[in-house]
């Protein structure tokens, strides 16, 4: 099963809901920086209260070392300890920005320059206690400026990322939404192409392509298309229950067309039976003869009625083989080539390469080909030329045979009866059957069969059938 | 003077034996099965009697029928037909038919018309 579609609408959502995520993450991200900041700024803050005491504290004792005053050693022993205890309450905090490691080394250092000082202010105290305490009055500030430094460098790197992140994402945002503008536009474009194609097909009459299109993912849209596809399917059946009420009503028109078709010749029969019983003593061998050969020719005049009449009338459904449309058409050809150079008509053929296959009563299709041959022969008694075409159009979805003759053409006032049972303008010479049956036929093919004309130019005949589908079974029943 | 007969049915043999069993009885006779020549012929000529087929291509019986009346209102006129509707035969006697002929038709009883239609 496939899975469910997402709606037009679900997806514009989604699209939505994705940007504003991306939004809010963002938001997450700057709040998170600020606070990163502004903890590394607390964290300056405090540490340079301590480097403070470091340098007042370093001042202290470089005034010792100068006058020799002890109350300067007093000093700065002073602030070394307002600096440890600094230390030691905010050692959390800094512990965590600078890391146990330097933060036990700093606390370490300054314990031993406090215990130094001491050791100083003993009386007779060794002069490298004086250097000593130098020494690590030295790393202290040192080490306390490189960790100013340090963070203040990182604050700069941290709102430099930011800066970068920040105009990222704005760009990020502004592409995404001109994505998002661009597919939904497109799709929808898309789309609504698509339905105003359908709906022409509509409108066209050719329901049958529309109806069998494949179903559209459901969206709104597809649901109008699927729904577009489904009236289709109900037109289609409309019309064809149309063709049943037609073709009762054409039943009337067949039993009276009947009744005048076999009544001529069954006339002609009677009075000729009549005269050569009447006149038979007076008649010679040779009348008697010519009466006998004009009543076969009106008994197979007859025959010919009754079997195209029950062509027409047996309704037999069609025996669907997958056939080669060219082999058909070649064989159709072959039956009336006779015909044609009596006629003198050239005939002019042409085959698509890569035909695809049709699934059709063979026969049947060959019957309905043999019928146009014939009527374009006739059209053509002063000879002409025959054209007969098949190709596939680009969606190899049908094939299509055209039957072109540079005949007499058909008046306009006659052209809407031609596919009519029993119309004819070829006297005793033809049932008027041909067309109708073809028709027939083609529709129970679910092919197409159309004509175009001009008088004194030549008509042309198109069929349009199936093409044969193997993954489909019985596409074309 | 033999009566001349005009007889104009597009199947080729009912004019034939049309013409082979009034001429056997007399009549001056002349076939055609193309109507519109017909018509041609009769504007030429003055028949005694038309007999016509009522269904046929270009010009039918019906038309046949009214321009003989307009042109020669005495002449008689028998109209043939395979299948009669009422509406046809309505509309056939208006026009002053003088004999209506469904198909088939009997030789003899056509002979009988003829000779009836032409008696006076
Ligand atoms: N290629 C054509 N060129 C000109 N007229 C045509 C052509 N095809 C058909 N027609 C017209 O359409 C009419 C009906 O054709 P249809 O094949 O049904 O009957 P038919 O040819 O008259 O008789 P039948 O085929 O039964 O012998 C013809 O009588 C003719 O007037
Ligand atoms: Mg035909």
């Amino acid at each position: 099963m496939n899975r469910r579609k997402l709606s037009i609408r679900q997806k514009i959502n989604v699209a939505i809901f994705i940007e504003a995520t991306l939004i809010a993450a963002i938001s997450v991200f700057i709040f998170l920086t600020f606070k990163t900041v502004l903890s590394k700024l607390r964290f300056i803050e405090e540490f340079d209260d301590i480097n403070i005491s470091f340098l007042e504290m370093r001042k202290a004792e470089k005034n010792y070392f100068l006058y020799h005053d002890p109350d300067a050693l007093t000093e700065a022993y002073h602030k070394g300890s307002i600096a440890y205890r600094t230390l030691k309450r905010s050692q959390e905090k800094l512990t965590s920005v600078l890391g146990k490691d330097t933060y036990n080394s700093l606390i370490q250092t300054l314990d031993k320059y406090l215990a130094t000082i001491q050791n100083i202010k003993k009386p007779a105290a060794s002069p490298e206690f004086a250097s000593y305490l130098r020494d690590l009055g030295h790393n202290l500030t040192q080490l306390s400026t490189h960790l100013i430094k340090s963070e203040h460098r990182k604050i700069n790197e941290i709102i430099h990322q930011s800066t970068v992140m920040l105009i990222l994402s704005i760009l990020g945002i502004f592409f995404s939404q001109l994505f998002r503008w661009h597919y939904f536009s497109t799709l929808l474009a898309k789309k609504l192409a698509k339905m105003e194609s359908l709906t022409h097909t509509v409108a066209k009459g050719q329901f049958h392509e529309v109806a069998v299109q494949e179903s559209e993912p459901e969206d709104e849209i597809g649901l109008v298309i699927n729904a577009i596809a489904k009236m289709a399917q109900e037109l289609e059946k409309r019309e064809e229950q149309l063709l049943q009420a037609k073709k009762l009503a054409s039943l009337g028109v067949l039993i009276s067309g009947v009744a005048h078709e076999l009544g001529n010749p069954l006339n002609n029969i009677s009075m000729l039976a009549e005269g050569y019983l009447s006149y038979f003593d007076s008649l010679s061998d040779e009348e008697k003869k010519q009466f006998m050969k004009d009543i076969q020719i009106q008994t197979e005049r007859i025959r010919k009625i009754v079997r195209n009449l029950l062509d027409f009338a047996r309704q037999k459904k069609p025996e669907f083989k997958v056939c080669n449309p060219k082999e058909i058409v070649e064989k159709s050809i072959s039956l009336v080539e006779n015909q044609l150079r009596v006629s003198k008509i050239r005939l002019h053929k042409t085959f698509a390469p890569k035909l695809p296959s049709i699934y059709v009563d063979e026969n049947q299709i060959q019957q309905v080909l043999i019928n146009l041959f014939t009527n374009a022969i006739h059209a053509m008694s002063g000879g002409g030329d025959l054209f007969v075409d098949v190709y596939s159009p680009e969606l190899k979805d049908k094939v299509v045979i055209r039957v072109k003759d540079t005949g007499s053409g058909i008046k306009p006032e006659i052209l809407p009866h031609i596919f009519d049972p029993f119309f004819t303008t070829k006297g005793t010479k033809g049932t008027g059957l041909g067309l109708s049956v073809s028709y027939g036929i083609i529709k129970q093919h679910n092919g197409k069969i159309s004509v175009e004309t001009e008088v004194g130019k030549g008509t042309t005949f198109t069929i349009e059938l199936p093409a044969y589908q193997e993954n489909k079974e019985g596409a074309n029943g | 003077m033999a009566k001349s007969i005009i007889v104009i049915d597009d199947e080729e043999v009912v004019c034939k034996m049309t013409k082979m069993v009034l001429s056997k009885e007399g009549y001056d006779v002349e076939t055609f099965t193309d109507s519109k020549k017909a018509l041609e012929r009769i504007k030429e000529k003055k028949f005694d009697l038309v007999i016509t087929d009522l269904k046929m291509e270009d010009i039918d019986g019906m038309e046949i029928l009214r321009r003989v009346n307009h042109l020669y209102p005495g002449t008689k006129v028998i109209m043939i037909t395979a299948y009669a509707t009422l509406d046809t035969a309505i509309e056939a006697l208006r026009e002053r038919v003088f004999d209506f002929f469904p198909k088939p038709i009997k030789i003899e009883e056509l002979k009988k018309s003829v000779k009836e239609a032409l008696s006076d």
